[in-house]
């Protein structure tokens, strides 16, 4: 079973205080701490644990800086084989359909059965990606998966659907499935474990090294324009109901009616 | 085999490395340890069938072993000078190498290889607490008499950063020689040695040691107790040495260089934190700090000083919960607090406020009675004392 696992180092804005960039069109992102992608993480644990009960091996894929590299030591030292960082530049990072053109240009000419991505990144929250990729690479995907499943060269995906709903699809290898957090319990990896991983081949390239044309993934070759970043102001609005029960139920049920919520 | 457990370190096997066939299997570490009487823990049983290599995995498994909160009770009253808390943390070591932790355990590890602090926040606010403050920060060339370390917990904690601030503005009240790292402060490890993650404390102990040895000061000057004993512990190679601060204020006392003007008129009880009184042997400093306050009536526990109950704060228990529903130590120490009739219950450590904080509440005493930092207590006297003074000159 030959993997790919892609992940991407974000800042973690869960709790920052998140503030814009002198440009307005990016983020001030000096007191923010990073790490990998959530959902990314599930991903790796995911390849992991197949590569453990099915044998194979996990390639890490990753664009971003030289500082990622503790990420990637991170999910080697987590039983991953090897690892390919893409360090350039002229990638327009802000768009999932030039990140999945490199991405896929750093697999296509490989041999593989799976590729893991994240369902969705932190940062732009766009959900895109993975399903691009899988577009790019020419074979079928499954998005928000919750459970993998393989059996004769096949693979059966447990889809999370809203309302609560699971979906089930078998599809042929190689796929791409993008995995959607709490699949599993991703695994510590213990410090001596990251300095073992010191030992395993991480690759560091660029666009020229992948032979991907500059054209075909810069800024130019977006159709995305990032004009502005802002912050929406903050309003609230809230309104104490009194009365009896029968009473707060009528006023509330006429609320919503009025506002058109029901 | 779980995937990736070493059965010996280095080249120790798990009985040398703990020197299990030192145990004379006197049961006197079960007589004594605390949390005996909320969990099925019975480290000497562990200490005892740790000594079967091929049972270290089973052992490991226990759930039992998370209940240490490392106080070191069972290491003072170990006859023989072992220390059979090292036991649990050595089976604790097994998980952790395994990967296969509690979710919170592997986030509080990671964010302190990431970020260098437990609890999972950025490393460039880790000195946010000082916002409106004038702080002095270290520069490694400049000499310095007091060189201060904060703790994670009290630097990120908003219950508790009260600490640090109050000692900066008693540090510069008294006219002391001081100043505190920049955000390069990393983690002491204290947790991250207990909780097991034994190749992190030791870069942690490699780092901190070059960081804080580049530093021209006489010594250094921790806020918790956790760092203090951690330092004077587990840190053979630091160039200066490792005070308190209740042991810096008991000195400024006795110099006559901090004066409380005000007095309190309360009743205060004090609890010694494990690693303050019973793991480094302070007990007479933050005494002696709260005795020199006028009108402050200090009683004592019951079980005080080396007796001290421990309230399950420390041995990386903050980030593990025990699945016990038996009341927690810390609400005992709050319902004797109550029973003494004591006003405050006074702490100088910041996991024995949080936690006999939340025990307060639990209890429902917050009307009657107050868990407070000894920091605390004297910030409250300066207020006392600033207002007064302004409300003077404006009599004036």
């Amino acid at each position: 079973m030959k993997i790919f696992t892609c992940i991407k180092y974000v800042p973690d804005t869960s709790e920052a205080e998140v503030k814009l960039d002198s440009e307005g069109t990016g983020v001030d992102s000096s007191r923010f701490s990073f790490d990998i992608n959530d959902a990314d993480n599930y991903a790796v644990e995911e390849s992991v644990l197949i590569k453990e009960k099915h044998d194979g091996d996990v390639t890490v894929v990753s664009i971003g800086p030289k500082n990622s590299d503790v990420m990637i030591r991170m999910a080697m030292a987590k039983g991953c084989d090897r690892a390919i960082r893409i360090e350039d530049e002229r990638i327009a990072a802000h768009d999932p359909l030039m990140v999945a053109k490199v991405l896929a240009g750093a697999i296509k000419d490989q041999e593989f059965d799976l590729v893991f991505t994240g369902c969705m990144a932190e940062d732009y929250g766009q959900a895109a990606t993975g399903v691009a990729l899988a577009e790019l690479l020419g074979v079928s995907h499954a998005a928000y998966v919750k459970k993998v499943e393989i059996e004769d060269g096949k693979v059966k995906a447990h889809r999370e659907l809203e309302g609560g709903l699971r979906e089930v699809v078998e599809i042929s290898l190689p796929a791409v499935l993008t995995i959607q957090t709490g699949i599993n319990e991703p695994r510590y990896a213990p410090i001596r474990g990251i300095r073992q991983a010191q030992k395993k081949e991480l690759k560091v390239m660029n666009l020229d090294d992948l032979g991907i044309p500059e054209g075909e993934v810069n800024a130019e070759a977006s159709r995305i324009v990032l004009e502005k970043l802002y912050i929406p102001v903050v309003e609230s609005k809230a309104e104490i109901i009194e009365g009896e029960p029968e009473e707060k139920a009528e006023k509330l049920a006429s609320i919503l009616v009025k506002g058109g919520l029901v | 085999m779980m995937r990736g457990m070493k059965m010996t370190t280095e080249n120790q096997t798990f009985a040398e490395k703990f020197d299990l066939l030192g145990c004379i299997q006197c049961g006197r570490c079960t007589g004594g340890c605390p949390v005996t009487v909320r969990t099925n823990l019975n480290v000497r049983r562990f200490v005892y069938d740790a000594y079967d290599e091929g049972l270290l995995e089973e052992l490991a498994r226990v759930t039992d072993i998370w209940d240490c909160t490392a106080c070191h009770t069972c290491a003072v009253r170990c006859p023989k000078g072992l220390k059979p808390l090292e036991v649990l943390i050595g089976l604790r070591s097994l998980v952790v190498e395994s990967g296969k932790t509690q979710p919170t355990v592997r986030d509080a590890l990671e964010s302190t290889f990431m970020e260098g602090n437990p609890w999972d926040k950025p490393r460039a606010t880790r000195n946010d607490w000082m916002e409106g403050l004038d702080v002095r920060i270290a520069e490694p060339d400049q000499k310095v008499e007091n060189l201060f370390f904060v703790c994670c917990t009290i630097a990120y904690d908003p219950r508790v950063q009260v600490t640090a601030r109050n000692m900066v503005r008693l540090l510069k009240k008294a006219g002391v020689d001081y100043a505190f790292l920049g955000t390069d402060e990393t983690c002491c490890g204290s947790e991250i040695f207990t909780l097991g993650e034994d190749g992190l404390f030791e870069m942690l102990i490699e780092d901190n040691t070059e960081l804080l040895n580049e530093y021209r000061a006489d010594r250094i000057v921790a806020l918790s107790p956790h760092c203090f004993t951690t330092f004077n512990t587990h840190y053979p190679d630091l160039n200066k040495p490792v005070i308190h601060y209740t042991q810096l204020l008991a000195e400024l006392l006795e110099q006559g260089k901090l004066v409380f003007e005000k007095g309190l008129h309360k009743k205060i009880v004090y609890h010694d934190p494990c690693y303050l009184g019973k793991q480094s042997g302070v007990f007479e400093e933050p005494r002696r700090v709260l005795q020199a306050i006028e009108g402050v009536e200090l009683v004592e526990f019951n079980r005080n000083r080396e007796r001290s109950l421990c309230c399950e704060g420390g041995g990386g228990k903050m980030w593990v919960e025990s699945e016990s529903k038996i009341e927690r130590l810390a609400e005992t120490r709050i319902k004797d607090a109550h029973a003494l009739g004591a006003d405050i219950v006074a702490a100088a450590c910041p996991f024995c406020v949080l936690t006999l904080d939340d025990a307060l509440k639990a209890e429902g005493f917050e009307e009657e009675m107050q868990v407070a930092e000894i920091m605390e207590i004297l910030g409250e006297l300066e207020e006392m004392q600033d207002n007064s003074s302004s409300a003077q000159e404006v009599e004036d």
